[in-house]
């Protein structure tokens, strides 16, 4: 039953499941947070690592808890996924690169924006910089590189595309993927308790702010 | 009383405990780079392990202090001056008011941990006072110090005089062999990893440390799927490059993770600066389990409150 996830070591202190791409990571890593003693739980694009305390806790034994932990998979429920509607702006000031994305794929900027407000999108991982959310389910017809040269600093709530994903910016900082435009809803906010708008598995639809 | 930054050196931050619980959200664990010297610089003015110190890479640093105070200075070797004279690391150290305390430059070794009798103001985020300057969290405003920087200390109290227990004093040095156990992208043949010498690079930073030197091929493509990364992960680039990763090292990544340094010698991390040869002694997991408890019953009756 678990022999199909693959448990290797990531180091001397955490566990990685091969579990493959979809939403098995999000189901996965909803079910480990139930669990004491995983320590960090962050899920990659085709496996979910876990840390466990190796002053407490031998490697041998972490695994073995790890795959008892994992028999009750196929019982497992569809990850919960919150849906997070966002206002967005697209293209000008917001969404630099749309025009030059649009002028490559032979599109009108609106086109784009379509595409983009049409889909639903799933949070596949975070990483990068703290808040940084991959999107995946995108339209694969826009086919984007990442820049050239990335920029220095790229504003808080920005929508990045290449192909297949887009990229939303929790916070500024410097960014290599192509900027489409930029959400309205802050997706960090220092006075929650989980200070971070996105997690693992999350629906997004980005909706275009009616024009001031 | 003010804590008063004359020269903060290359870089001065406040460090603390590590953020832990958030790399599922993209935020690395920071606090200090060595943290054993850190616990060793607290253990001298009476502190907890992870009391927010000020971690100072290379120097020369200097500060002032508004009223009497008693510090510790552990970790890189260098030269300690207070009022001009000099003084040992490893002990607790009277400092006059208006006295200037001068650290380094680092002789050998790459940070020093200044840890103060008085408690430092420092910003909480996400449960922890470190600073994590790429997203501008914790300890002072989110940044690291600067010339003219005025910190806040609240009273304090007067504190045994101690020094560290010579065994327990472990001196930077320009080598190191780092034990490591295999990382998810190890390729099976990796015989070849157990004699090459590989030296530190000048790209150096809290977020991690390239290494030179000739690494195994990899095959494949090069790339992974992004997959969750730990400081002391060793990753090697399509082009031959090692990094290996400190406590601000991002969470996730698509280089492959071919090696991770144990538990038990990653605060060595903290002290590589370039021009360091490394070498890595492969372990396995339960040889990894011995070292780990080894150093950890070493530092035991000392730091009671330290975990590696």
């Amino acid at each position: 039953m678990t022999a199909r996830f693959n448990v290797v070591a990531c180091g001397d202190d955490a566990l990685t499941i091969r579990c493959g791409a979809g939403d098995i990571r999000h189901s996965l890593a909803q079910h480990l947070v139930g669990f004491p003693g995983w320590t960090q739980i962050v899920p990659g694009k085709i496996d979910v690592t876990v840390a466990f305390d190796p002053h407490t806790e031998r490697h041998g034994d972490a695994k073995a808890r790890l795959e008892a932990a994992l028999q009750t998979v196929d019982a497992m429920p569809p990850p919960i996924a919150r849906k997070h509607v966002l206002d967005a702006e697209f293209g000008g000031e917001a969404g630099p690169d749309l025009p030059a994305l649009a002028a490559r794929l032979g599109k009108a900027e609106e086109q784009i924006i379509h595409v983009l407000e049409r889909q639903t999108l799933r949070v596949d991982m975070l990483g990068f910089t703290p808040g940084f959310s991959y999107l995946t389910g995108l339209d694969p017809a826009l086919v984007s590189d990442r820049l050239a040269n990335p920029r220095a600093r790229v504003a808080a709530g920005s929508i990045g595309l290449i192909s297949g994903q887009v990229g939303l910016y929790a916070l500024e900082g410097p960014g290599g993927w192509p900027i489409m435009g930029r959400i309205l809803t802050p997706l960090f906010d220092r006075a929650r308790i989980d200070p971070f708008l996105m997690a693992p598995g999350d629906e997004v639809v980005l909706r275009r702010a009616s024009p001031a | 009383m003010t804590l008063h930054v004359l020269s903060p050196g290359v870089q001065c931050t406040v460090q603390a405990a590590p953020r832990a619980g958030f790399r599922h959200a993209g935020v690395p664990s920071s606090g200090p780079a060595d943290p054993v010297s850190m616990a060793l610089a607290n253990r001298l003015v009476s502190k907890p392990a992870s009391a927010p110190c000020l971690e100072i890479a290379f120097g020369p640093a200097s500060f002032r202090f508004s009223q009497a105070i008693q510090i510790a200075v552990a970790g890189a070797t260098a030269d300690v001056k207070a009022g001009g004279h000099a003084h040992p690391m490893h002990a607790t150290l009277d400092i006059a008011p208006g006295d200037t305390l001068e650290i380094g430059p680092a002789q050998v070794g790459a940070r020093f941990y200044l840890a103060l009798a008085g408690t430092l103001q420092a910003e909480e985020f996400l449960g922890s006072a470190s600073t994590y300057l790429p997203a501008k969290f914790g300890g002072h405003e989110g940044r690291a110090l600067q010339k003219g920087d005025v910190l806040q200390l609240d009273a304090a109290n007067r504190v045994p005089k101690l020094s560290t227990p010579a065994p327990l004093r472990l001196p930077p040095m320009p080598g190191y062999a780092l034990r490591v156990v295999a990382g998810p992208d190890l390729p099976a043949d990796a015989a070849a990893w157990g004699s090459a010498v590989y030296h530190v690079t000048p790209r150096l930073s809290r977020m991690g440390v390239e290494i030179e030197g000739k690494f195994p091929e990899l095959g494949g493509a090069g790339m992974r799927p992004s997959s969750a990364l730990f400081p002391g992960a060793l990753q090697v680039t399509p082009q031959g490059r090692g990094f290996l990763l400190l406590p601000d090292g991002q969470t996730t990544g698509g280089y492959p993770h071919v090696l991770q340094v144990i538990r038990a010698d990653r605060h060595l991390l903290g002290q590589l600066r370039p021009g360091d040869s490394v070498r890595f002694l492969l372990r396995t997991q339960a040889q990894a389990e011995v070292d780990l408890h080894a150093k950890q019953a070493l530092l035991q009756a000392w730091l009671p409150d330290f975990r590696l």
